[in-house]
Order: C-alpha cells, then structure tokens, then sequence
C-alpha cells in the first residue's frame, strides 16, 4: 500500500518536472526568436475552420514569424466557452467579438483590449462600421470584420411564369402573395418551430423599412418615439399580414424546414440572412434575393448586420503580433485577402470596394445602394436588460402571427418589458 | 442463551461488515467525487453571485430571492414546475399504467412469441433520446412526416395538426414521446415483480372462481406494490432530472412560448447556457434552480419511500 503510494506521488513529480522543463524549454526558444510566434484566435464560426484556416496561412506567408490557429467552439456555446476561458486565464490571444452588449460587456469586465489605435482602423471603417464595437466614449474593443445582410430569397422561375417582379412596396408584396397562393404554391417559406428566426430574420429585417431606419431606430432609443408607436404596431402588423402566406403547419416547423421548402421549389419566397446564400448553390431552379419592401411613401432600407469583430485578450503574451495582425485587418491588403476567403454571404466591412466572387453574394450586396442601412433593432441597446427586446420581439411576434395577441398589445408588451430597466440613450 | 448468540451473530456480522466496506471504498470514492462533491458544490455556488464560474462573491439567498420575488424569473419557474408535473403525470398515466398491462399480457401462459414482444417493447429505451426525439419530430412534421402524408391517404387531412407547434398539444405530445421511448423500463420491473407472485395464489383465486379481473385487482396490484413504488420513485426523479426529450424535440427555449419549458430545460438554460443569443449564462441562478429541484426530488422520493417500504416491511412479516 505504501510502496504504491510512493510509486504515485514519484509519478506525479516526474510529470510536474517533465512539464516545468518543456515550458522552460518553449520560453528560451521565442527568446530566441527564431521559433515564429504562435497565435490562438477564437471564434464562434464553427463551420468555416477551412476557410479560415487559408485565410490565417496567407497571413503568414507575409509574415513568417507569426502563426495563427483558428479554434472556433460550437455556435451557441461560444459566449459562455469564451468567458470561463477569460477568466480562467486560458482564453485566445485572438477572438471573434460580437457586437453590442454582449461583446461590450467582455471590454467592461476588462478581458478585450482597447484597439481604438490599431492603424488604418479609424482611416479605413466609417463610424457606423466601428460603432458597434464601441464604448459609448469612443473607444473601439475590436476591429470589425464581417457583415451580414437580410432580404428575401426568390424563385425567379416561379416569378417570371406567374408574371411578378420584385415588389416596390409592402402593399405590392401581399398582392404577389396572394397570386402565388392562387396558383397552388407556398408564398413565403417561414415557420415559427425555431422561434429565435421569426424575430432575426423576418421582423428585423423588415423593421427598418417600418420605424424609418436608423434615423427610427435612434429615435426610439433616445426616448423620443414610444416603443409602442404607430410605427411599430405596423411592423407587427405586417408580421400578421404574412400568416396566410406561410406553409401549412408553419407553427411546428422549423428554420431548416423553411430553408428546405425553398431549396425544393415548394415556396416562392424565404425570409433569411446572407449566411444561407450558400445552401442554395445547387438547386434546379434560377433564383435571386428581393429586399424587404416598405410600405408605401417610406424610403425602403436594408437590414446590414455587424456581426463579428476581432478583439484582443488584454492577456496575451503577443500583444505587438496580435495588434500587427488587427492591422493587417484593418488594411486594405488584409480586407481583400479576407474577402477572397470568408464564407459565402459574409462581407468584409471595410470602407473600399471589395470584389465578390459569388454572384448571388454580389447581388444580394447591391441591395444596399440607394437604400438605408441599419443594424438588427435590438442589438445596439435592447438585449442589456431582462426582459431583453430580442425576447419581446420574438415572442410578440410569434404571439402575433398565432392570433393570441393583437398588433397594438404586443406592440404595448414591448413599451411595457422595456420601461422596466431601458434608459433612453442622453 | 438468546441474547449470547444474538451477541455473537453481531460481532460476526460486524467483522462481515467491515471486510466488505473495504469492496465499497473505491465505489465511494468515485461517487463521492463524481456525485456527491458536484451536488454539494452546486448547492455552494448557489449563494455565490453569478457572472462568471469562478465567482468568489457571497450573497447569500440573493439568487432565491431573485428567482421566487421577480415576476419573470419566479413565472418562469412556476410555469416549468407545473410543466413538470404534467410531465410526470402524462408518464404514471401512459407509461407505467401501459407497463403493468404489457407485464401482466407477457405473463400469460398461452401467450406465444412473449420474448418477441419483450424485445420490441424494450428497444426503444435502448436508443439515444436525441435519436428519438429527432425521429419524432420528423414523423410528425407536418410538411414530410409520416403521419402527414399516412393522414393525407387516407383522407384524414384536416387532422394533421402542427403538434409540436401549438402551445395546446406540444407538452403532451412530447410527453408521450417520452412515455413510448421509456415504457420498456417499468414493464421489465413489474415483469420481474410479477415472476416474484407465487402460483398458489392465483390457484386459490382460480379455485374461489375469481374473475381474470378480480384476481388482478385482488391480487396482482397489492402484490406489485413495491414495485409500484420503487418505478414511480424512479419516474419521478427521471421525469424532474429530464431535458433531452424537449431539448431535442422543442429546443432549450421549450417551445412554442415556453410551453414545454420543464425543471431541467429551465436549468440548462439559465445556469448553463444562457438565452440565445446575447447567451450569458448565470451559474449562480442555475445553481438555485438545480438546488431547489434536489429539494423537491429529496422531499417526493422520501414520501414515496415511506409509503411503500411499511407495505414491504408489512409483507416480510406475512
């Protein structure tokens, strides 16, 4: 018994030893500096480790002594790994930020570095591009990276033969509605089984063409506007309007289902994300992406998403290699090479034109000229609360569209959950 | 004379006794680090505040307060407690009823190809949870389910309903799901039971000219009584401990409009993995919640107990 105990507790000592040596050994080698650096950059984009992983080597072609690896975590576990990674001490030296509150929050807590003097960041991106990832006294907590846009994917041979075209206004959206319907097809794709979809993809993309864009949005937010105005009982409203339009059992199914009814042709619409524009790659029908119209005499706008930026651990022990790379970037060199790999619908957020390879991304990226551009409405101030926005949201919308509440009472529930902790921006 | 041997059985027994906690140590030794510490601990962080695991700040009863005095927080868990019940009554009623009546059904002599059927009930409970609910959920997907296109043939159509969509059906669709999946389990307890009912018994019924039912109800139910106690012990704290079945079938947000939210997707949520998408989890509330399901497990499963081990101890003397 005590013979094996001592054998254990040798054990143990050697292993300690065996690893106080190897660290020893990694910390003379970059004290040498001949060894190149490496980088560790977190992310919550699980299904783009290839394209990354190309992205990271070409930076490293241009700078040898650095090496990046790309660890992402599963999506929806990404927030929670990241934080007990921080605190623990183990976190990435670099990371996909989200924006808003909940990327705001990690900068607060004092784990994402202040970038706001990374070259290029403030020459290179408009401030509607670094606001959100920005304090509210200016300084910036990461680089932006990606964007992602929202609109309605469309069968253009469902379209031509029924004689439609892209609908100017809200009012000429339903009229299509109802001639898609008359000829046996499903007009729209959506569901409410998933729940989270009916709010991120449907009600914030057509929210701003509803409360007037941005300019709206700022007005509720500053406590100008009611949360439960005419403009926005008219966004739940239109949420109603599209019920009959929806798939026979649109309660129970789900955001893939959606996406599924489409790829097949049994839908003439899908209300999604740039994000999908990949999953329809190779189906046997012609098909493009419409934007949300607005109802008639409101200036028609296009939910643009900012939606991951790279932030640095205050932590590192590179800081100077992990800010040369925010910079890289940040740079014109760096968005173009980004852009020729980033995944499908993703685009790059810099302020110079970028090329766009795929077709349908480009497409759906010309939605933007001549419309106005604004964030999901509740990222940039409704989720730092319980009952955050996002919820109201969702769950007016789907209360909505099952007939459990009228437009005017979710829009007065929204008014009601967010005068419990929202304070008007001064 | 008694009393000496009495003695001497004892310390027999008691040497007995210490030679086999020594086979017991490393059996508690691992439930002591993988169950006991974690449940302890758990009940620890729920009066740390919360914001991040390693969390060192104290505040008391602080997360219970929150959880029972705000409005959001406290419908949230009432709403997932009543849920639960409906839950565990939606299986005594389905699950364990159909149990006794497939054991009974096994058990008779005539019965040809019982094994096949033992075999088939059981297969279910063999199967992943998430393999099932996905299954379930395909086949009652109201666009390419099974059931869908069976009810179309048919011309039934206008009774494909969205089950798992509206808030009236969801709970007790996913219920029963659960109740198909894990009927294997009670029926294999009570056929056990069952084989523990001696033949005179139901000899003397046969010869007294009882009626099939009259001997079940006289005879087989009182007898399976501890059986009965011990699968609805089981029941129980399966039923308060469950989150795969509405996880894979309804999401962590217990959908549609939390109406399938259950003790353990409340938990999981809150304390683990926080709501989509800002997704900050609160460990320390998520601690109150699990601490305060350990309760009501503790407290049910003792009442249970008691109510069945006096009829067992009734039944040794017999």
């Amino acid at each position: 018994m005590k013979k094996g105990l001592m054998i254990l507790v040798s054990l143990a000592l050697l292993i300690n030893g065996v690893q106080v040596f190897a660290s020893g050994g990694a910390d003379s080698a970059t004290n040498g500096a001949k060894e190149p650096v490496k980088l560790v950059m977190g992310s919550w984009r699980a299904d783009d480790v290839e394209q990354m992983k190309g992205l990271l080597a070409e930076y490293t072609k241009t700078h040898p002594n650095v090496i990046i690896e790309f660890k992402p975590t599963n999506p929806p576990d990404y927030n929670a790994t990241l934080r007990l990674q921080l605190t623990s001490g183990t976190g990435p030296d670099l990371m996909y930020a989200r924006s808003y509150a909940t990327g705001l929050q990690l900068f607060n807590d004092g784990f994402f570095a202040d970038v706001s003097n990374i070259p290029g960041l403030k020459e290179n991106f408009t401030e509607g591009a670094r606001s959100p990832w920005m304090t509210q006294d200016g300084k910036s907590f990461a680089v932006p990276f990606v964007a992602v846009s929202h609109g309605v994917y469309y069968n253009k041979d469902i379209f031509q033969k029924l004689g439609l075209n892209a609908p100017e206004t809200w009012e000429d959206f339903l009229k299509g509605c109802d001639k898609i319907k008359a000829a046996g097809i499903t007009p729209v794709a959506n569901s409410l089984g998933d729940e989270w979809d009916i709010a991120e993809v449907v009600f914030m993309s057509i929210a701003p063409n509803f409360i007037g864009g941005r300019e709206g949005r700022l007005a509720y937010e500053s406590g100008k506007r009611p949360w439960n105005d005419a403009n926005m009982v008219a966004t739940f409203q239109a949420m109603k309007d599209l019920v009959p339009y929806l798939p026979a059992g649109f309660e129970a199914l789900t955001y893939n289902d959606s996406n599924a009814l489409f790829a097949t042709g049994k839908a003439a619409m899908y209300f999604d994300g740039s994000w999908s524009l990949g999953t329809f790659k190779s189906v046997p029908f012609q098909w493009g992406v419409l934007a949300p119209p607005p109802p008639k005499g409101k200036a028609p706008q296009i939910c643009f998403h900012a939606d991951a930026g790279i932030a640095m651990n205050t932590k590192t022990k590179y800081p100077k290699e992990a800010s040369e790379f925010l910079a890289w970037i940040a740079s014109k060199e760096g968005a173009t090479t980004a852009a020729k790999y980033l995944p499908t619908g993703f685009y790059p957020m810099i302020n110079a034109p970028i090329t766009i390879a795929d077709p349908h991304a480009n497409e759906m990226l010309a939605l933007n000229k001549g419309r106005g551009l604004d964030v999901r409405l509740a990222w940039p101030r409704l989720m730092e609360g319980e009952p955050s926005g996002y919820n109201l949201i969702m769950y007016g919308s789907i209360q909505v569209m099952k007939g459990i509440k009228t437009p005017q009472q979710a829009a007065d529930d929204l008014a009601a959950g967010l005068a419990k902790w929202f304070k008007p921006t001064k | 004379m008694i009393q000496q041997t009495n003695r001497g059985l004892w310390q027999h027994r008691t040497g007995i006794a210490v030679r086999w906690s020594l086979y017991l140590l490393p059996a508690l030794l691992f439930y002591t680090a993988f169950m006991a510490f974690p449940l302890f601990d758990s009940v620890r962080l729920s009066f740390f505040k919360s914001g991040s695991f390693l969390s060192k700040d104290f505040v008391g009863f602080d997360n219970y307060i929150r959880l029972f005095s705000d409005k959001e927080n406290s419908l949230r868990f009432w709403s997932a407690f009543a849920h639960t019940w409906y839950f565990f009554f939606i299986h005594m009623a389905v699950q364990n009823i159909l149990g006794i009546l497939f054991a009974v059904l096994l058990m008779e002599k005539g019965l040809k190809g019982a094994g096949v059927y033992r075999t088939i009930i059981f297969i279910p409970a063999t199967l992943a949870v998430l393999v099932t609910g996905y299954l379930w959920k395909l086949i009652l997907n109201p666009q390419w389910g099974a059931l869908a296109v069976f009810l179309k043939t048919i011309g039934l159509e206008q009774f494909s309903l969205p089950w798992l969509g509206e808030t009236r059906y969801a709970l007790t669709t996913v219920s029963l799901v659960s109740a198909w999946q894990w009927v294997g389990m009670p029926t294999m307890m009570f056929l056990a039971g069952l084989q523990n009912i001696s033949d005179d018994m139901y000899e003397a019924a046969d010869i007294a000219g009882a009626t099939k039912l009259q001997t079940f109800w006289y005879i087989t139910l009182p007898m399976l009584k501890p059986v009965i106690g011990i699968v609805t012990i089981l029941t129980f704290v399966g039923n308060f401990n469950a989150f795969d079945v509405v996880f894979a079938m309804e999401n962590v947000n217990g959908a549609p409009l939390y109406s399938t939210d259950i003790m353990g997707t409340l938990f999981y949520r809150v304390g683990i993995a926080g709501q989509h998408p800002v997704s900050i989890p609160d460990p320390g509330m998520g601690s109150a919640i699990a601490t305060t399901t350990f309760l009501i497990l503790a407290i049910g499963s003792a009442l249970v107990l008691k109510a069945t081990s006096e009829t067992s101890s009734r039944q040794a003397i017999r």
